[in-house]
């Protein structure tokens, strides 16, 4: 089966028909500039939609997909560091760290108490390493706790 | 000797207590970096900058840190190879062909030995040719008008798809996807915005530090997830370290000649460590011929390729300072670095820091000395750090990743972004759609284009001053300016076909992709 | 959001305590560090509080984004009664506002202070280039606009490219769209276009052509101040030589609209201080700038004047409508 290049050269020449189109929304260019500021972006999507057309019809083997147990794995770690991007700001380092550390370190290796001590121990290691060797200004918890 | 004066003044700024221990704590960090399984200098140089960044380092001091890891991750890459099968890096590759069967014969500690010596000699002839070589090539400067940097560029992409790849359709792709990434923001001559979609966010652009750690960092922990950690268990042990003198006088041949081929390669933009390494390895295979054994764990086995592809790391530096045009993926990441710096490496650059550059150079010849002593008698610590498993490894790469983005722009914006760029970084590993070339992309795509429309301004829209062909108007004809264009044109078109030939001639090992 | 909350807290806290006295002076450079905003920032605020015109520290922020357009829709939109602050502009932040770059936002929201120090503007020429004077290259371009290129190391429609335009235009140039110019990344790599020949002229600010100089390697046609430059006695003004164009890159402040003219001309008072000290004279030499002060309502009305001149030029060369 070779689905995935397939698949893959059709979703490459829709991206460079959508930044074609994107190209064609810049504005004009003022001065007196042969090249402008279309000219190379254009070119980039041309030769994009060529290599996009060579998966198509000339496509490698399919590589070794993961099941659906692990890809569901990876989507819950997309989540988790989604949420932690989301939640180092209001919430501090300290504890998103450690859930999130422990999550990833579950999904690795799932064994819990490992994973948990994994959590804490990064969270607050890293924090001492950030905040005193480092001297990065980052705020340990959240906010409305330290009043 | 202006060459002995501009060593001097480079020791002077090298031999500072501050900068000697930045130098030795970044030669142990690199060694570290190198060493765990997928974690290689690219990864571990882009994971370290936003923290030295912070640390307010100034411009050198931040150079001799990162270059110390950069060279110390480039030795530490041959310890996994050799002892997991599993190189640490790209470059060490070549090195799993006859390191692991040398290991498995009970003689890892003679591996380790060898190819630490074979590092040192490697890197050592880099530095003294990166000394020799960089101010004649940095004059070449006042030869490089707009058509020229365009003809450059367009090699350096050329020429690394090339190597970073299976399929060359892959590669061009990829560095379309960098350069494209480069568009968004303001328009550099003219100031219009391009692809923001009005997102106040993409005004600047995608910061490439984003782009690197999401690639590689974020892309590892998948890697990992998808694994279950079963990659990082000990497959051998380490006995005895002696040092296997008759086996190290017999491969100063071999050492001399990968050396040259390894330089050689790394100068050449954008062919890099990878291919300094392969290219050793593969010449001296011939020169050894069948009776030499190359893959049966030979000692000039694993001695090639590491000779290699540490010379080639060191060359890889010529033309990322004199030309800003870096050879490969690492060197894209020190060019990142000191670009963050305001140091714009360049043909005047020579000129213009001299404190930087000695000072670089000195420091360099001092990490070597370093690394030999931490990776010939000390290797047996280092050895216990690949016994720390994948899963407090890869989380605590995980998170040392977000702080560093954090620390850096303090927006979730470019945290949401890293974590897109893991997920295709992810998904092109798969697809085998190498990612070097999309963060060289993301960091020369506005020079590239910029050159491409100086070019033109200066001809009025005349292509054939593209190949070095200047309008007169006074006698009304053309005159060929100069053979450079051209020839890098016809080097660019030759090193992106020639792979494509040579691909059905020499079977590439499996896992050369990124 | 959250920094405007706060600065809600910070006006609320001020107007309670009934004096400005109390916070510290808060310092935004619109860049990175490293650059000219935060040099102007981080040397500015030291000196303040070396000679005792603030009692704390001042407090530098980076805010970098848009060309300094993300600052000053945050000074504009949330800061704009605050007393303690003041923010590191300079010549690039004028012709941003007279090109309409920072979004609608325009250059009477805030109020300028002060400029204490400025890069004299320079038009400079390889060495072995035949025009030994500016006359010598206008006419040049009179006779054949396509014969002479330009780099500069800012954008095309930028303070680099105009100056050359301010020059041609006082020479009675009319056609300056058709004037080439290439817009390099920063002075070096226009001054090595130049001496390569690929460029028959550089235009660029003195600080970035000094080492240059020293070498012999270029020689300086002109310098775009009123008079010349000490340390570079013997390059001529453009005045000089009959072409009545200044252009300088100065480096100063701008403060929030809704301060008081009080706090306005004490701001100006301070910085006429810092002007005047040692440690700003040896940071002047140290990086390159000649004296240029400006403060107060002086230094309004002169960049006013410099706006409305960039606004016309700019029209001109379509780079507004």
């Amino acid at each position: 089966m070779k689905l995935s290049d397939r698949l893959f050269g059709v979703v490459v020449i829709l991206g460079a028909l959508a930044y074609t189109a994107g190209a064609f929304q810049i504005q004009a260019s003022f001065m007196s500039d042969p090249v402008g500021s279309k000219t190379f972006p254009l070119m980039l999507a041309g030769v994009a939609a060529i290599c996009g057309l060579i998966f198509v019809f000339r496509p490698d083997d399919d590589p070794a997909w993961p099941g659906r147990m692990t890809l569901g794995n990876i989507v819950i770690a997309v989540l988790v560091m989604v949420a932690y991007a989301h939640a180092l700001k209001p919430l501090g380092f300290l504890i998103p760290t450690a859930i999130c550390a422990a999550i990833l370190s579950f999904q690795i290796s799932p064994r819990p108490l490992p994973a948990a001590i994994t959590g804490l121990g990064l969270s607050i290691g890293l924090f001492l390493i950030f905040k005193y060797a480092l001297g990065l200004g980052l705020q340990p918890l959240p906010k409305a706790w330290l009043g | 000797m202006e060459l002995l004066s501009n060593l001097a003044l480079g020791f002077s700024v090298a031999l500072t207590p501050f900068t000697l221990f930045l130098a030795v704590a970044g030669c142990f960090l690199g060694t570290i970096i190198g060493a765990l399984p997928g974690l290689g200098p690219s990864n571990g140089v882009a994971i370290l900058i936003p923290l030295a960044f912070s640390l307010g380092l100034d411009a050198t001091s931040a150079l001799v840190l990162m270059t110390a890891v950069y060279y110390g991750a480039m030795y530490g890459g041959r310890i996994s190879s050799i002892l997991l099968n599993i190189p640490g890096d790209e470059p060490a590759l070549m090195t799993t062909l006859d390191g692991y069967p040398m290991a498995k014969a009970g003689r890892a500690g003679d591996a380790l030995v060898l190819s630490g010596f074979a590092s040192f000699f490697g890197a050592l002839f880099a530095t003294i040719g990166l000394m020799l070589l960089a101010p004649l090539l940095s004059r070449i400067a006042y030869q490089f008008g707009p058509s020229e940097y365009f003809a450059l560029y367009l090699l350096a992409f050329s020429t690394l798809g090339g190597i970073a790849s299976r399929n060359q359709a892959k590669a061009a792709l990829a560095s379309c996807i960098g350069l494209g990434i480069a568009m968004i923001g303001l328009d550099n001559q003219t100031g219009m915005p391009r692809f923001t979609g009005g997102n106040l966010h993409l005004m600047d652009g995608v910061d490439f530090l984003v782009a690197i750690v999401g690639l590689f960092a974020v892309a590892e922990v998948f890697v990992f997830i998808e694994s279950h950690g079963r990659e990082s268990s000990i497959g051998v042990k380490l006995g005895k370290v002696t040092l296997p003198v008759r086996d190290l006088t017999k491969g100063i041949g071999t050492m001399l000649r990968s050396s040259v081929i390894g330089f050689i390669a790394g100068v050449l933009p954008g062919a890099g460590a990878s291919l300094g390494s392969f290219l050793a390895y593969m010449g001296e295979k011939n020169v050894q011929g069948e009776k030499g054994g190359f893959g049966t764990g030979v000692p000039k086995g694993v001695m090639a390729p590491e000779a290699g592809n540490n010379a080639a790391a060191g060359g890889a530096l010529v033309p990322m300072l004199t030309l800003g045009v870096p050879g490969s993926g690492t060197t894209a990441v020190l060019l990142a670095l000191l670009l963050t710096l305001n140091i714009t490496p360049g043909p005047t650059l020579f000129t213009d820091r001299p404190d930087v550059v000695w000072g670089l150079i000195a420091s360099l010849l001092i990490a070597n000395f370093v690394l030999l002593a931490m990776n010939v008698p000390m290797v047996k610590m280092f050895v216990h750090i690949l016994s720390v498993p994948a899963w407090v490894l890869l989380p605590g790469v995980m998170m040392i990743s977000f702080v560093g983005i954090y620390s850096l722009s303090g927006s979730y914006f470019d945290l949401l972004l890293m974590i897109f760029f893991g997920i295709v970084g992810w998904m092109f590993r798969k697809l085998d759609v190498p990612t070097v070339p999309i963060i060289l992309g993301i960091l020369l795509g506005n020079h590239m284009e910029d050159a491409l429309r100086r070019a033109m301004i200066l001809s009025d829209g005349d292509w054939r001053f593209l190949f070095g062909f200047r309008w007169h108007s006074s006698p009304g004809e053309y005159e060929f300016y100069s053979a450079i264009p051209s020839s890098l044109l016809v080097l660019a078109v030759a090193g992106f076909v020639a792979p494509i030939f040579l691909r059905r001639v020499i079977k590439k090992p499996q896992a050369v992709s990124d | 959001m959250q920094t405007k909350i706060r600065a809600l807290t910070l006006g609320a806290i001020m107007s309670v305590a009934g004096s400005a006295a109390l916070a510290a002076t808060e310092c935004i450079a619109p860049a990175n560090p490293g650059g000219g905003w935060d040099f102007t920032c981080r040397q500015i605020g030291k000196i303040l509080y070396d000679i005792g015109q603030v009692d704390s520290p001042v407090q530098v922020t980076n805010m970098a984004g848009g060309g300094g357009g993300l600052a000053y829709s945050h000074v504009v939109n949330e800061r704009g009664d605050d007393n303690n602050l003041i923010v590191a502009a300079s010549q690039a932040t004028a012709t941003r506002l007279a090109q309409n770059a920072y979004a609608g936002l325009t250059a009477d929201q805030v109020r300028f202070v002060g400029a204490i120090g400025a890069d004299p503007g320079v038009i400079v020429v390889a060495a072995d280039s035949p025009f030994m004077s500016l006359g010598d290259m206008v006419d040049a371009i009179k006779a054949d606009p396509g014969s002479v290129a330009f780099g500069g190391g800012s954008a095309a429609g930028g303070f680099d490219h105009l100056k050359v335009l301010m020059v041609l235009k006082e020479a009675g140039f009319t056609d300056i769209t058709k004037v080439k110019y290439i817009g390099l990344d920063g002075g070096g790599d226009a001054i090595t276009q130049t001496i390569g020949g690929f460029t028959q002229g550089m235009t660029g600010d003195m600080s970035e052509i000094v080492g240059f100089l020293q070498s012999g390697e270029v020689r300086a046609l002109a310098v775009l101040t009123e008079e010349r430059v000490p340390g570079f006695e013997d390059i001529p003004t453009a005045q000089e030589q009959g072409f009545d164009v200044v252009a300088v890159n100065w480096r100063g402040l701008y403060v929030p609209k809704g301060i008081s003219d009080a706090d306005f001309e004490a701001w100006g008072a301070r910085l006429q201080a810092v002007a005047d000290s040692q440690e700003w004279q040896d940071a002047m030499v140290a990086n390159g700038l000649a004296p240029f002060t400006k403060v107060g309502g002086d230094f309004q009305s002169w960049v006013d004047g410099v706006i409305a001149d960039t606004v016309e030029l700019s029209k001109e060369i379509g780079v507004i409508q």
